[in-house]
């Protein structure tokens, strides 16, 4: 039995489930309006022609057009707001390119690293996987001046490269604490079986741990891919209009000059797409992802 | 015998050294980002201006000791500490409200909270311009026209100095609840039946549940969103940099903003450096602490 319903009340039993009813009914209704609402209004925003995007009050009724889409996507110039940022394909190319090189990049040192972090013991090892860990909670400008000295020096300045290195500061920690989470839940006993049969570390690795943590992989892939995809700062002053990603090419639409208003609703709204959809994916562990395994 | 032997010999090469070889390649990319961390610090030692090279000179702790009784910095340091004070405190609050919320039976749950769980996965700097759409100072924007509805005149949310504090808070808010939200969530889920069925007995009722039971039992787990919270507000920047730079008059200026304009607009790298090492002990300051008073919540619950 509900605990609360046992609570002796002044008033009757069915007005107060009626009002705790209509209670609940009105906190569901705001967090629904909360949530959905700066979605919903983006998206009429992306819609909308730049006079009605102006317009006062707010127009909720209006001939939608999707100049804006095809203003971002082809560079379609309309009339007196011709100015068009036909670099968006390139940025959101971009993103995919230099979000999916990091977490490959942190997949290739992160596996080694984190199967050595959570099945061997050795001298160091929770100070090195706290060292790891670290990264996740320094504050970035701290990485981005020096490494904004370096790239400049080394060439890497505005370059897939340099980007995907400077990456890793997201990637690498989140992927080596993730996959050592993983690998920690497989049974010993399991490894134990193998190792009588005569697995070398190499046939446990490659026939035990790495089968049975695959979904754990996926996991770890489309988390660290889409953390990735978030990045602003590193490439605001790393990257260069050749290699901005959309995050960076978003805020493109705003100048001293003009802000872009319906261009750039559609530009932020194609810019998270494929975080809705991926986020499908992998909706019960976001929070793990977001601790780095330590809340599972 | 041999055979034996070899294997005993493996298996000592696999327990000792395979571990660091394995480790080799996470080392390098980890001593590629200690790197320029170490260098950064050194910088902050320094007067190091991008445009002037041959004025770069080692200056020990002269950066420090001219930006310590800066009013500016000691604005930025307050706002920073401030604002992530208020900004946990509220979604904790708020974050613990929904949490029970959708730890209900209702119908269409499972839809809400997947609902509720998006703004989490959007890049800050897009939820930063989606609000900021919607935070137009004039009639136009729809909050403003929301308000005026309530008979509220306009209010310019990101160009006057007490709306932009608390437009920040809110672009953050939405962005960072259901973190909090679902890290409680987990947390109502897996408190364990025994003591609501002891308080039961003792006539524990409604909110006498909730504040002796329920909340002590959560407690590691406030703690632990705390936590995390916090370190992401003290380095709060994306949603600053894409709604207000910094402005207006300063009012949103933290010590993150601060030490990205010495270094990218002014060019004072070394100047630079020492605002985002000071920043740093801050956020490894409050996360020791944290981590302290986590361990011990941990620990008395579990008793």
């Amino acid at each position: 039995m509900n605990p609360r319903d046992s609570r002796r009340s002044r008033v009757s039993p069915v007005t107060a489930r009626g009002l705790r009813g209509s209670f609940l009914g009105l906190a569901i209704f705001l967090l629904v309006v909360w949530t959905a609402f700066p979605f919903a209004w983006i998206l009429l925003t992306s819609l909308k022609q730049p006079l009605d995007v102006i317009a006062a009050p707010p127009k909720i009724v209006f001939s939608p057009t999707i100049d804006n889409y095809l203003g971002i996507f082809i560079g379609k110039q309309r009339g007196q707001y011709a100015s068009t940022r036909p670099d968006f394909p390139r940025f959101f190319l971009n993103s995919v390119m230099i979000s999916f090189g990091a977490v490959l990049l942190s997949f290739l040192a992160g596996v080694p690293a984190s199967y050595a972090l959570a099945r061997f013991q050795f001298r160091f090892k929770e100070q090195l996987a706290f060292l790891f860990m670290s990264f996740r909670f320094a504050p970035f400008i701290a990485f981005l001046i020096p490494l904004y000295i370096l790239f400049q020096r080394l060439g890497l300045y505005n370059t897939y490269s340099g980007l995907i290195l400077a990456y890793q500061l997201i990637s690498l920690p989140f992927t080596v604490w993730m996959l050592r989470s993983f690998f920690m839940e497989v049974p010993t006993e399991i490894e134990e079986a193998a190792k009588i049969d005569g697995c070398s570390w190499w046939g446990v690795l490659t026939r035990v741990i790495l089968p049975l943590s695959l979904p754990g992989m996926a996991v770890t892939l489309i988390l660290g891919f889409m953390f990735c995809w978030n990045a602003f700062n590193y490439p605001l002053m790393l990257a260069g209009r050749r290699t901005f990603p959309v995050t960076v090419g978003a805020i493109q639409f705003i100048s001293y000059e003009e802000v872009l208003w319906g261009q750039m609703a559609a530009a932020s709204l194609v810019a998270v797409v494929p975080q809705l959809i991926l986020s499908l994916f992998v909706q019960k562990y976001i929070v793990r992802g977001l601790t780095m395994g330590a809340v599972r | 015998m041999e055979v034996a032997a070899g294997r005993a010999r493996g298996r000592r090469w696999e327990q000792r050294v395979l571990p660091y070889v394995l480790l080799v390649p996470g080392l390098l990319l980890l001593v590629g980002m200690l790197y320029p961390f170490f260098l950064g610090l050194y910088y902050s030692f320094t007067s190091y201006y991008l445009q002037y090279p041959h004025l770069f000179k080692f200056t020990g702790l002269q950066n420090y000791l001219t930006l310590l009784p800066e009013p500016k910095f000691i604005y930025s340091l307050k706002f920073t500490l401030g604002y992530a004070i208020v900004a946990v405190a509220l979604q904790v609050v708020v974050g613990l409200g929904v949490a029970l919320l959708l730890h209900r039976q209702f119908v269409g749950r499972g839809v809400l909270r997947a609902m509720f769980l998006m703004p989490l996965m959007m890049p800050p700097v897009i939820t930063a311009l989606m609000w900021k759409v919607m935070m137009a100072s004039t009639k136009a924007g729809i909050l403003n026209y929301v308000l005026s509805l309530f008979g509220v005149p306009p209010i310019n949310w990101l160009g006057d100095v007490n709306p932009s504090l608390v437009s920040i808070l809110i672009i953050d808010t939405w962005g960072n609840l259901p973190f909090v939200s679902l890290i409680l969530l987990g947390g109502l889920q897996s408190l364990p039946y025994e003591p609501y069925e002891a308080a039961l007995v003792d006539g524990a009722s409604g909110w006498g549940l909730f504040r002796y039971v329920t909340l002590p039992l959560l407690k590691p787990f406030i703690i632990l969103a705390a936590t995390f919270r916090m370190m992401d507000a003290l380095r709060i920047f994306d949603v600053i940099y894409a709604t207000t730079v910094g402005g207006p008059a300063d009012a949103t200026m933290n010590l993150h903003m601060r030490a990205f304009f010495f270094a990218f607009q002014w060019y004072q790298m070394g100047m630079g450096m020492a605002y985002a090492m000071v920043l740093l002990g801050l956020v490894f300051l409050a996360s020791f602490i944290l981590m302290a008073y986590w361990r011990r919540a941990a620990e008395q619950t579990t008793l």
